[in-house]
């Protein structure tokens, strides 16, 4: 191809206009915002003064931000995986599966995808309260004692729930289709020569699975760094501390203290954050 | 000869009753908030919290929810419902356009600043929107777009996956010979584009305008920044403010309503992944299995 | 003089929307307001009805126009609010803001003086400490007030009567209650709940106790959130919580709603709006079986109380019409018939004088007397807003100690923390939080 830039880039106008007037430069304005600190007097308005890097630091120093990054990364060592694994399973189960159950299966797994995390966050969190719960209703008219699923040692476990329960049917579409996508001659030739069920799946299916699997993994950590709805819709039911993850503590910082240049730096460092562990991780995970 | 269907003859019966099993597990797991909510959808609030919620109740109160869903505040609902479908339509149909227009020049052209470029627009994604509260605020503010359609819609229109994905399609379903024996035919690259090359793309466009139809559809926090006066809410915000009244000092304990509004909020997305279901099943994986 | 102000009172009564020129009248003269010519204000307020009451404004005034939208309750209204104010634009004429929450707009230079709009006219209608909440430092009114919430105790009198329960009037007898309540009952009834995710109800209470959290003089700020009247309190409903005899639902959800109709909570610690609100929730259940006591004290014979909520109607600077903002918020809280439908709609216990003392208010066969079976209870909340210390003050990130409250009263509850570690724990992180905003603070 030759070089056709003048070409390349008038099909390239529309979205490079609206990418950098709606989300390029609400970045640089954010970064540019995080590099003031307030400073106020008694009852007077406060003034912004130009402060470098002192909110970074405040930011690695920042107790409440560093235990929300570790509740993300509690997060996204055990629900990921265990989100992707299931979604695999799910996969290969259904590829093996005709008929009725199949379709039905497939279909209700990915219905939660469809659901928009505001309502089906909602739906669980009247899963999840106290006296609506069938749980506990059970539990009640057992005369056992009610589980309160968002008090504090809980709550992580509910919005992985949560999370697990909105994505895993998209992961698993999304494998059942590149499964679909090979060939049969593959595994037909693989059987011709002896190979087990099960050999055929661990040998051929999933390496060829490899560059999905990676993609939809680094979707999840992106994912898991910004949860921010779940654990929101479940705010006005019960307690849910405001740094259980980075994005509701940030949403916070600027929302309800005001402090919008602090925002801005911690979301920048979550970013940065984000960027190291996925490309370490990325790179862990290249084909050989 | 011998096809892969004789895999599921020979299958041991053990092995085929606990896939079923693990089937019919997961199966329950994912409809329970569904089944929780049609069972909602027939109660009125005091029996949402006083009978079973797995079960059904008597008297039923399917029909009354049904006509307080539209009547509650003026009829609200219906007017959410009816924005949610212009933010989701506009943004889908006009960003997708826009994607597969740029990603086209990535496929198919080498310009300066392409691969930098690329990796960039990604790199973005990674950027929580949290923080950009204020900004975009003062953006919208700027350009007056506070509390209007286009405050949601505009920055809706930028889908920088969506731009990821239709280049994906592009390299796998435009071969470059086909392009390039258009080209020699005398055909403008504009109309390379539009007549020859789109035409190739059903499913990627399809897949595109899906997806990003849903991310609109659930869209939750562009709307709750830019938008103040209720009557442009989409459904998301609209059920999430009743949600939060329930909450309050005063607020109707409207559980019914937001079970029946909840449920109908996502049947437009239902019948749009089951009619189209079809053209995007290989979607997502189009380029993913090359790598 | 006398006959006069008692026939225009009797006029006044009978027809809602007549004006008495007088001085003296239980409405201040509407007509003596300029207003900007063609005004259209925007107003954001979650006060049920405020749409109608508006319209009732516009009959009487027809050069304006105003246009009520509900933001959203309390927190996510400011939100709103602070964004748009810090952005220079996109805020309303008009806002409801709540007084432990005005302090923090005011540090935003944000919302208008009304002195130069006549608001000092407004002043003597309202209860006394009311105007001190507006108008912290004595001279800029910042805000006309709404309401007032004063703290008594509500309870269930047919509970109270089967097990023999008499009404405490201080809280040594109150303990002993409690105790007395939850043998009979085999420990299934609880005396009351403790709200332990609503600061302000706290503070209320420690307010009664003659607690202060904050102060300001000059350009510094101090706060002692862990002081020792509030460990008194606070240990001491850490006891009831720890011996079963209070429930910890969370405020105004159907589950504490459900408790209270289904017998299992027998009275609770309510402000003024708090029986309005409860007949609007229960409705027909448990109706009629409820009264209204003043709090319980914590030396017999005085008759203090606290308070919780109330709201203020602020201008904003951005508003073009501020005169006629001004009007409103003034008419909408002291015209007779704009506040008596905040009553009826919502229970508003108005702030303003002529109000509380509204017959209207006392309507024996209307709730919330009615789901009081009859009792004039605005009498017993109007005498509780007597005992409340007017020298109580707010700080400008109040927000985050509201939230911050909930995040050790939550460990607290569980048992991980005691009363004096959850108040150093709320000190600490909220002189911080304060600090990081760009505060002057210090620990007193």
């Amino acid at each position: 191809m030759k070089k056709q830039s003048k070409i390349a880039y008038a099909f390239l106008a529309p979205f490079l206009i609206l990418f950098v007037a709606f989300y390029l430069s609400p970045i640089v304005y954010a970064a540019y915002l995080s590099l003031f600190t307030k400073k106020r007097i008694g009852l007077r308005a406060a003034q912004d003064v130009f402060s470098g890097v002192t909110n970074y630091i405040r930011g690695f120093q920042d107790v409440n931000f560093l235990t929300s990054l570790k509740n993300i990364l509690i997060f996204g060592i055990f629900q990921i995986p265990t989100m992707l694994i299931a979604a695999l399973i799910l996969a290969l189960l259904l590829d093996q599966s005709r008929g009725l159950l199949m379709r039905v299966c497939r279909t209700i797994y990915f219905i939660p995808y469809t659901i928009p995390i505001a309502i089906g966050g909602l739906v669980w969190g009247c899963l999840y309260a106290r006296d609506l719960s069938p749980v506990n209703q059970l539990l009640s008219t057992l005369n056992l004692a009610r589980i309160d699923f968002l008090s504090p040692s809980l709550i992580l476990f509910s919005i992985a729930n949560i999370t697990f329960w909105t994505w895993t049917g998209y992961n698993m579409i999304t494998l059942f289709a590149a499964l679909k996508n090979i060939p049969d001659e593959l595994s037909e030739a693989a059987r011709v020569d002896g190979a087990k069920r099960w050999d055929i799946v661990w040998r051929i299916k999933l390496p060829l699975l490899m560059p999905t699997f990676q993609l939809l993994f680094l979707f999840s950590i992106i994912g898991t760094s910004q949860i921010f709805a779940e654990a929101w819709v479940l705010r006005p039911i019960e307690y849910v501390a405001d740094n259980i993850t980075p994005n509701v503590y940030i949403y916070l910082t600027a929302a309800r203290d005001t402090n919008y240049s602090y925002a801005a730096a911690l979301a920048i460092l979550l970013a940065a954050v984000v960027f190291a562990i996925s490309s370490f991780l990325l790179r862990k995970l290249q084909p050989h | 000869m011998a096809t892969v269907n004789d895999e599921f003859t020979r299958e041991a019966a053990p092995a085929k009753s606990l896939r079923t099993a693990v089937l019919l597990v997961f199966l329950l797991y994912f409809a329970t908030p569904a089944l929780w909510v049609l069972f909602a959808i027939t109660k009125n609030p005091s029996q949402i919290f006083t009978t079973f919620g797995l079960w059904f109740a008597q008297p039923f109160h399917f029909f009354e929810n049904v006509s307080e869903l539209f009547s509650y505040q003026g009829g609200i609902y219906a007017r959410w419902f009816g924005n949610s479908i212009i933010y989701a339509a506009t943004i889908s149909a006009v960003s997708t356009m826009i994607c597969a227009a740029g990603a086209y020049a990535f496929a198919k052209y080498d310009f300066w600043g392409r691969k930098a470029l690329f990796s960039f627009i990604l790199g973005t994604i990674m950027v929580p929107n949290t923080a950009l509260v204020l900004p975009l605020f003062l953006l919208m503010n700027k350009l007056g777009l506070i509390d209007t359609y286009w405050g949601v819609i505009l920055p809706g229109l930028v889908n920088p996956f969506g731009l990821y994905l239709m280049r994906v399609f592009w390299d796998s379903g435009f071969p470059t010979d086909l392009l390039e024996a258009a080209r020699l035919d005398g055909a403008s690259e504009l109309r390379i584009f539009w007549s020859v090359g789109l035409p190739l793309m059903p499913t990627g466009l399809v897949t595109v305008a899906l997806l990003s139809f849903v991310g609109a559809w659930n869209n939750f926090f562009l709307p709750l920044i830019v938008l103040n006066r209720d009557s442009l809410f989409p459904l998301t915000l609209g059920m999430n403010v009743w949600n939060s009244i329930i909450h309050s000092g005063g607020g109707k304990p409207i559980y019914n309503l937001i079970a029946l509004g909840s449920l109908i909020s996502v049947l437009p997305l239902l019948v749009a992944f089951i009619f189209l279901g079809r053209y995007w099943q290989g979607g997502i994986t189009g380029g993913a299995t090359k790598g | 003089m006398k006959i006069h102000h008692f026939l225009c009172a009797a006029i006044a009564a009978s027809i809602p929307s007549l004006v008495c020129a007088q001085s003296n009248s239980s409405q201040p003269d509407y007509t003596k307001f300029a207003v900007e010519p063609g005004a259209q204000l925007e107003v954001w307020s979650w006060v049920v009805g405020l749409d109608s009451v508006a319209k009732d404004f516009e009959k009487e005034f027809p050069n304006i126009k105003v246009k009520v939208d509900n933001i959203g309750g309390g927190p996510t209204e400011y939100q709103k609010l602070q964004t748009a104010i810090k952005a220079g634009s996109g805020a309303p004429d008009v806002a409801q803001i709540e007084y432990d929450f005005l302090p923090s707009f005011i540090v935003t230079d944000g919302l208008a003086d009304l002195t130069p709009f006549g608001a000092e006219q407004a002043k003597s209608y309202f209860v006394g400490w009311t105007w001190g909440q507006v108008s912290p430092d004595g001279k800029i009114v910042y805000g006309i007030p709404q309401d007032i919430g004063p703290l008594a105790l509500m309870y269930n009198k047919k509970t109270f009567d089967k097990y023999q329960i008499a009404v405490p009037k201080t809280w040594d007898e109150f303990a002993a209650q409690a105790e007395k309540l939850s043998k009979a009952s085999q420990g299934k009834v609880k005396i009351v709940n403790f709200f332990a995710d609503y600061a302000p109800w706290f503070i209320g209470l420690a307010w009664a106790a003659d607690g202060k959290f904050f102060e300001t003089s000059d350009d510094t700020w101090s706060q002692e959130l862990n002081n020792p009247i509030a460990e008194k309190v606070l240990t001491y409903w850490n006891d009831l919580v720890k011996k079963g005899y209070a429930t910890t639902y969370k405020g105004f959800t159907p589950e504490l709603y459900n408790a209270f109709a289904n017998g299992e909570i027998a009275a609770s610690v309510e402000a003024a709006w708090g029986p309005g609100v409860m007949a609007a929730s229960l409705k027909e259940r448990t109706a009629g079986d409820w009264r209204v006591a003043p709090l319980p004290q914590w030396k017999a014979g005085e008759a203090k109380s606290g308070n919780w909520g109330g709201s203020a109607f602020v201008v904003t600077k951005q508003s073009k019409f501020p005169r006629a903002a001004t009007l409103f918020n003034i008419w909408l809280n002291t015209h007779r018939s704009a506040v008596l439908n905040n009553w009826y709609n919502t229970g508003i216990f108005p702030a303003s004088i002529q109000g509380l003392a509204d017959p209207e208010l006392h309507m024996p066969d209307k709730d919330p007397s009615k789901f009081c079976g009859g009792q004039n209870v605005v009498q017993v909340y109007a005498d509780a807003a007597k005992g409340v210390n007017v020298d109580f003050a707010w700080s400008p990130w109040f927000a985050f100690v509201n939230d911050n409250y909930n995040k050790q009263m939550s460990e607290m509850v569980a048992g991980k923390f005691t009363p004096r570690q959850a108040l150093d724990a709320w000190q600490a992180d909220s002189l911080k939080n304060a600090k990081d905003q760009g505060f002057e603070v210090k620990s007193q």
